[in-house]
């Protein structure tokens, strides 16, 4: 069986780009160093590492990013940024956006990033995010939390048609904070799919990590999306048995080795946990991946838990 | 430890001359000998010594001039640890995050040699900073040990090595430095076991600083941990947690952040004097020292510099009104 196999999204800066950003930008990340050729250059190494290890459905390593949200938010109007605030349980902090005003897109996004990319390399994954951007910003401008969503469910439908038009047929929008998120919460983020993807032509993973997605079902098999992303490594137990559970014509997008640590996962291991999931799931309908992104890890690291990946499918 | 009533001190840090930074970088590119740069940082810790102590500092460090963070600076000494590279934190902030590979085992001395020689260098009180196990491996990657508790363990156990050894060396006074503690709330009961491990047997006046985070989290069950002081960071947050230590009886010295490092505003000495006597609704005035809420090292020279003057003089006063 051949899978898809394919990142999660963030991929280490090479060394030599993070020097030369900090030399360009600060420490702070001051002026945006948008696409240059040292961009291109980082840009054609980590599609080149991807593609070596076997990785078929690629991402451009989200190397403008300088966290999974300000990047983003830097492009639309309405945020300002502020204090540090620690990412989930990462040793990794963001500066907490603020919406201070209507969020409108006056710009592009992702979309130079997505075309730069698709110039490197084919099967280009663009990712967005939409609940957990609302779920980690402060709102300082809406009357209520829904009306902030939606509204950035609106901006991001824009980008998604966009990119869609520059060829995208698959997108991808991370949501880590719907495992935390409560009963109306999960609703709420299914609403907002409907407006994010709503007369976009492409396909929509939702990909999710850092726990099981426990809080998420049943209401996660009626999101307008084709591609499930779970995490099998913080919730094996839990998301086998609900994918047992629920049955879903949806491909599964499944996390199977650990993006946030060096130590190297043996492939007999994850072939053992593969081998769990298509008891459940046939293989044609299986994304393979590690976890989260991958720039949890130094850069040399990558590679190899990409190479554990594409080892255990062997 | 202090016969002092409100001694004064620093967390650790001070900003490092801009000279200094030249030449790291310099020697970063290879264009600088390690000896010209062993000669800069000596000179350098001369210069910030010099620097606390016409500011009025009663217990010194020496600015931490060699180190760049707190993690692979004592992780690159102590067997079975392995560096595959840098990993960021924030915007255009990486640090060198280290794995451990294999047992863990005490090798280089840590600390002993800069302790050494700053007893060289002046006559006043000392005291030595070093990161604690718990943060170490909070912030490295395990691919050895079965569980996170187990690594942290055997790390509280090369730290003890480390904190005997800087004893038998003379020092008197020991901070662990533990900022990981108060981001994982759930494990402070791995944590208070790290800091009796390593300071089991530690025959000299040990301090714990934790810094960011919510004490309402940690207190009143940081007061187990083994050591005799607690330093928390209170100006940052305008003094709001004093009411979450009034709650119980505080039993520890305290370690009592009273000048913001967050700010480049510098607080007079009226304002400092008034944020001190806020330590005494938790503890008596012989119980406190006098530092600011963290290491200076992202202040200018000068405005820390002047942070420290103020904070001295304001101690000092208020010595004298006591």
């Amino acid at each position: 069986m051949e899978y898809t196999l394919s990142t999660v999204g963030s991929y280490p800066r090479p060394e030599w780009f993070s020097d030369y950003l900090k030399k360009q930008e600060g420490l702070q990340k001051g002026s945006r160093v948008g696409i240059d050729d040292s961009y291109m250059r980082a840009l054609a190494e980590v599609l080149g590492e991807q593609k070596k290890s076997g990785i078929r459905l690629l991402t451009d390593g989200q190397l403008l990013w300088q966290n999974m949200l300000c990047h983003l938010c830097d492009s639309l109007d309405g945020f300002r940024l502020s204090g540090l605030i620690r990412y989930f349980d990462n040793n990794m902090y963001y500066q907490m956006p603020e919406a201070v005003g209507r969020v409108e897109r006056g710009n592009p996004i992702i979309l130079d990033e997505y075309r730069a990319a698709c110039s490197v390399e084919k099967n280009i994954k663009p990712v967005l995010s939409c609940y957990s951007l609302v779920d980690l910003s402060q709102n300082r401008f809406y009357g209520d939390e829904k009306e902030f969503l939606m509204d950035v469910a609106e901006v991001m439908n824009q980008e998604a048609k966009a990119l869609a038009g520059a060829g995208a047929s698959i997108i991808q929008v991370d949501e880590p904070s719907l495992l935390f998120a409560d009963k109306e919460g999960v609703e709420a983020a299914g609403e907002a799919l409907e407006v994010l993807t709503k007369g976009v032509n492409a396909s929509f993973i939702l990909a999710t990590y850092f726990r099981d997605a426990k809080g998420l079902y049943p209401e996660i098999l009626d999101y307008p999306i084709d591609v499930l992303g779970l995490d099998f490594v913080e919730g094996l137990k839990e998301n086998l048995k609900l994918i047992k559970e629920h049955p879903t014509e949806k491909i599964i997008q499944a996390g199977v080795v650990d993006g946030r640590t060096t130590l190297m996962e043996k492939p007999s291991e994850v072939k053992e946990v593969i081998d769990s999931i298509t008891e459940l799931v046939s293989g044609e309908k299986l994304f393979l991946s590690p976890n989260t992104g991958l720039e949890y890890l130094p850069y040399v690291k990558a590679s190899e838990k990409m190479g554990v990946l594409s080892a255990s499918v062997d | 430890m202090n016969d002092k009533i409100l001694p004064t001190t620093v967390v650790g840090s001070y900003p490092k001359p801009r000279w200094l930074n030249h030449l790291i970088r310099e020697h970063s590119d290879s264009s600088l000998s390690d000896e010209v740069m062993e000669s800069a940082y000596s000179d350098s810790i001369k210069a910030v010594v010099k620097d606390h102590e016409l500011a009025g500092v009663d217990i010194l460090w020496d600015g931490e001039m060699r180190r760049e963070e707190m993690t692979s600076y004592f992780a690159e000494h102590i067997n079975g640890f392995s560096i595959y590279g840098e990993v960021r934190v924030w915007g255009n902030n990486y640090y060198r995050k280290p794995s451990i590979v294999d047992e863990l085992s005490y090798r280089d001395e840590l600390t002993v040699s800069e302790y050494r020689n700053l007893r060289g260098l002046t006559e006043h009180d000392i005291k030595v900073p070093i990161t604690g196990p718990y943060t170490i491996v909070d912030w490295s990657f395990n691919e050895h040990y079965r569980t996170k508790e187990d690594a942290v363990y055997a790390l509280a156990e090369v730290i003890n090595q480390e904190l005997k050894a800087l004893v038998a060396a003379g020092a008197s006074f020991i901070q662990i430095d533990d900022p990981a503690i108060p981001t994982h709330v759930d494990e402070l009961e791995i944590a208070r076991n790290s800091v009796e491990i390593a300071t089991k047997g530690v025959k000299a006046y040990t301090g714990l600083h934790i810094c960011y985070g919510d004490y309402s989290k940690l207190y009143p069950q940081v007061l187990d941990f083994s050591v005799d002081q607690l330093d928390f960071e209170l100006a940052n947050k305008s003094f709001q947690d004093i009411s979450i230590f009034r709650e119980h009886d505080f039993t520890k010295d305290i370690g009592f952040g009273c000048v913001d490092v967050h700010t480049r505003r510098i607080e007079s000495v009226d304002e400092i004097k008034g944020n001190i006597k806020k330590a005494f609704e938790i503890v008596e005035p012989k119980r406190v020292y006098v530092d600011p809420d963290c290491g200076l090292k992202l202040l200018s020279s000068q405005v820390s510099f002047q942070k420290l003057s103020n904070m001295c003089a304001a101690a000092r006063e208020l010595r004298g009104e006591l």
